[in-house]
C-alpha cells in the first residue's frame, strides 16, 4: 500500500521550537532500547512516534489519549540519538500542538497557568509562611507577576 | 559496571577550589518553587551548609518559577523559554552566576541558556518579548545545579572538614534522577550512565553510599498515565529495598516528593513494605555538620528516617 505523506502537518510541527528536528530522524531505533516507558509499556515506541510524525499522520498523534503523554521526559532518547535530533523535544513539540487543541490531560494546562499568573508552580497557603517562620526562614518575596503578564503575551 | 571508587578516580579534577580561597563565592540562589513552598526544611539545610563550604547564597527577589520543564514546557515552549530567560536576566543584571537546588529548575535554565546561545534568531524573538519590561538577555550568566557548583568550586576535603560528626553507621542508597545528568551535552555534569558525584558527596559525610541495580532508572513522575507511571517508581523502590539502606538520598525536591509519598502508595499496592526514607542530600550534610533532625525538618517527612534520627538526630 502506498504511503501518503502529509507535509502540512510537518509544517505545523515546524512552527514549534525544535519541532523541525524531526526531519533528521533516520529511524535507527536507538531511542527505544533504554526508554523507561517502552520498558514498562511495549506499545510505546519513540521511533514509531517519529515515523508517524514524519508521515504526517496527524490523527494518530493529535487526538484524545495521544501516546505522547506516556513519555517520561527523562531525556534518555536525546542522549542516545546518533542524529542529535532530540526525540523528546519533538514529543514536547507534539504536546504543544495537543495543548493548543485542548487535548492535554487534566491538570497540565492549569499547572502552567498557575506559574504564569502567580509566578509559582505551587500554591502558597497560610501554613507556608508559618512553617517558614518556624524554621527561621525569611518570608517569601512578592513576585513580579505584572512583568510575567507582559512578556507572556504572544 | 565500574565500581564507585574507580569512577571517582577517573573523575575530572577541576581547579579553583575553595580550599585556597579566602572570601566566600557569591552565587545567586535560585530556589525554585517546591523547596521554598513545600519543603522549606531543604532551604534551611542549603542556607546552613553552603557557607561552611565557602559559598554565599545570594537571594534575588525577582526570580519566579523557572518554569517547570514538564507541564509548562509541554503546554507552551515559547513562553517557557521567555519566562526562563527573564530569570536569567535577573542574575545577569547583578553580575552573578546562578545555582539551582532542583533538577527541574536546572534543566529549564540550562537548556534555555544553551538554546539562546546557539540560536540567534530565537534569542532575538525572546529578547523582543523581554524588551517590553526593559530586559535584554545577553548570555553571560552560568547556570549550575548545587551539586555541580560544589564539584567545580569546593575541594572534597573541605566538605569532610566541615563535618563535625561523621555519619559512619549510615547506609545511603542514591537516586540521581534524570534532569541532573541528561542531556549530558547541555548539563555537562557527569556521565549519565555511570555517575559518581553523589557517591563522592555522600562519602564526604562519613556515610556509606550504596548502589542498587535500578540506580539510574527514571522515577516516572512525568508520565501522564497513572497506571503506567507507577511501574518505574515501584521498580526503583523494590531495587532500593533489596540493598537494605537506611535512607534514600536524592538531590531534587521533585524526586523527593515522588518518593516520600509514592512509597507509601506503592507499599499499599504491592502489599509489602517497599519504603526507604527519602532525604535531600543537604539535610544529610547539615546533620553531619551538627544540626539536629528537628533543625532540618525531618519530622515533616511522611516516611521518617528513624535510624538516622536515632543515631545522629540530636543537636550537637
Amino acid at each position: 500500500m502506498p504511503v501518503e505523506i502529509s507535509f502540512e502537518f510537518r509544517e505545523k510541527l515546524h512552527t514549534i521550537i525544535e519541532g523541525n528536528l524531526l526531519s533528521f530522524c533516520y529511524q535507527c531505533g536507538a531511542c527505544v532500547g533504554d526508554c523507561p516507558t517502552a520498558r514498562f509499556d511495549p506499545t510505546f515506541n519513540p521511533r514509531h512516534i517519529m515515523l508517524e510524525a514524519l508521515y504526517g499522520l496527524e490523527k494518530r498523534l493529535i487526538c484524545e489519549d495521544s501516546p505522547v503523554w506516556k513519555c517520561a521526559n527523562c531525556y534518555t532518547c536525546y542522549e542516545r540519538c546518533p542524529q542529535h535530533m532530540k526525540p523528546v523535544e519533538v514529543i514536547i513539540a507534539l504536546k504543544n500542538l495537543l495543548a493548543n487543541e485542548g487535548l492535554a490531560p487534566a491538570g497540565v494546562v492549569p499547572h502552567t497557568d498557575r506559574s504564569k499568573t502567580t509566578g509559582r508552580s505551587v500554591l502558597v497557603t497560610s501554613a507556608t509562611e508559618r512553617i517558614r517562620a518556624e524554621l527561621g526562614l525569611p518570608p517569601l518575596p512578592q513576585l513580579p507577576v505584572d512583568e510575567l503578564t507582559e512578556i507572556l503575551k504572544p | 559496571m565500574t565500581s564507585p571508587e574507580a569512577a571517582e578516580t577517573a573523575a575530572p579534577q577541576t581547579t579553583k577550589k575553595t580550599k585556597s580561597r579566602k572570601e566566600a563565592v557569591k552565587v545567586a540562589f535560585f530556589r525554585g518553587c517546591l523547596i521554598p513552598v513545600k519543603y522549606p526544611q531543604m532551604e534551611v539545610a542549603v542556607r546552613h551548609t553552603l557557607p561552611k563550604l565557602g559559598i554565599e547564597p545570594v537571594d534575588v527577589p525577582g526570580f519566579t518559577c523557572c518554569p517547570d520543564p514538564i507541564y509548562f514546557k509541554a503546554t507552551d515552549k515559547e513562553s517557557w523559554l521567555t519566562m526562563a530567560a527573564r530569570n536569567l536576566c535577573e542574575a545577569e543584571e547583578r553580575g552573578l552566576d546562578i545555582f539551582t537546588v532542583c533538577s527541574g529548575c536546572t534543566a529549564t535554565l540550562s537548556e534555555t541558556s544553551h538554546l539562546l546561545a546557539e540560536n540567534e534568531e530565537l534569542r532575538a524573538r525572546v529578547n523582543k518579548r523581554l524588551a517590553r519590561v526593559g530586559k535584554n538577555y545577553k548570555g553571560t550568566t552560568k547556570v549550575r545545579h548545587i551539586v555541580t557548583l560544589i564539584r567545580d568550586l569546593v575541594d572534597p576535603a573541605v566538605i569532610s572538614e566541615s563535618v563535625r560528626r561523621p555519619l559512619t553507621d549510615l547506609r545511603v542508597a542514591i537516586h540521581y534522577g534524570c534532569h541532573l545528568l541528561k542531556p549530558s551535552p547541555i548539563m555537562n555534569v557527569d556521565d549519565p550512565d555511570n555517575p559518581y558525584m553523589m557517591e563522592r558527596l555522600v562519602r564526604a559525610t562519613g556515610a556509606t553510599p550504596i548502589r542498587h541495580k535500578e540506580w539510574i532508572l527514571c522515577c516516572g513522575k512525568a508520565i501522564a498515565k497513572s497506571e503506567l507511571k507507577q511501574k518505574p517508581m515501584e521498580t526503583v523502590l523494590c531495587s532500593v529495598k533489596e540493598v537494605n539502606a537506611d535512607v534514600l538520598c536524592v538531590i531534587c525536591p521533585s524526586c523527593f516528593g515522588e518518593f516520600d509519598f509514592g512509597q507509601i502508595k506503592a507499599s499499599k499496592r504491592l502489599e509489602r513494605d517497599v519504603t526507604t526514607p527519602a532525604i535531600y542530600y543537604f539535610q544529610l550534610l547539615a546533620i553531619a555538620q551538627g544540626m539536629s533532625a528537628d533543625d532540618v525538618g525531618l519530622s515533616r517527612h511522611r516516611v521518617k528516617p528513624e535510624r538516622l534520627i536515632e543515631l545522629y538526630g540530636d543537636p550537637l
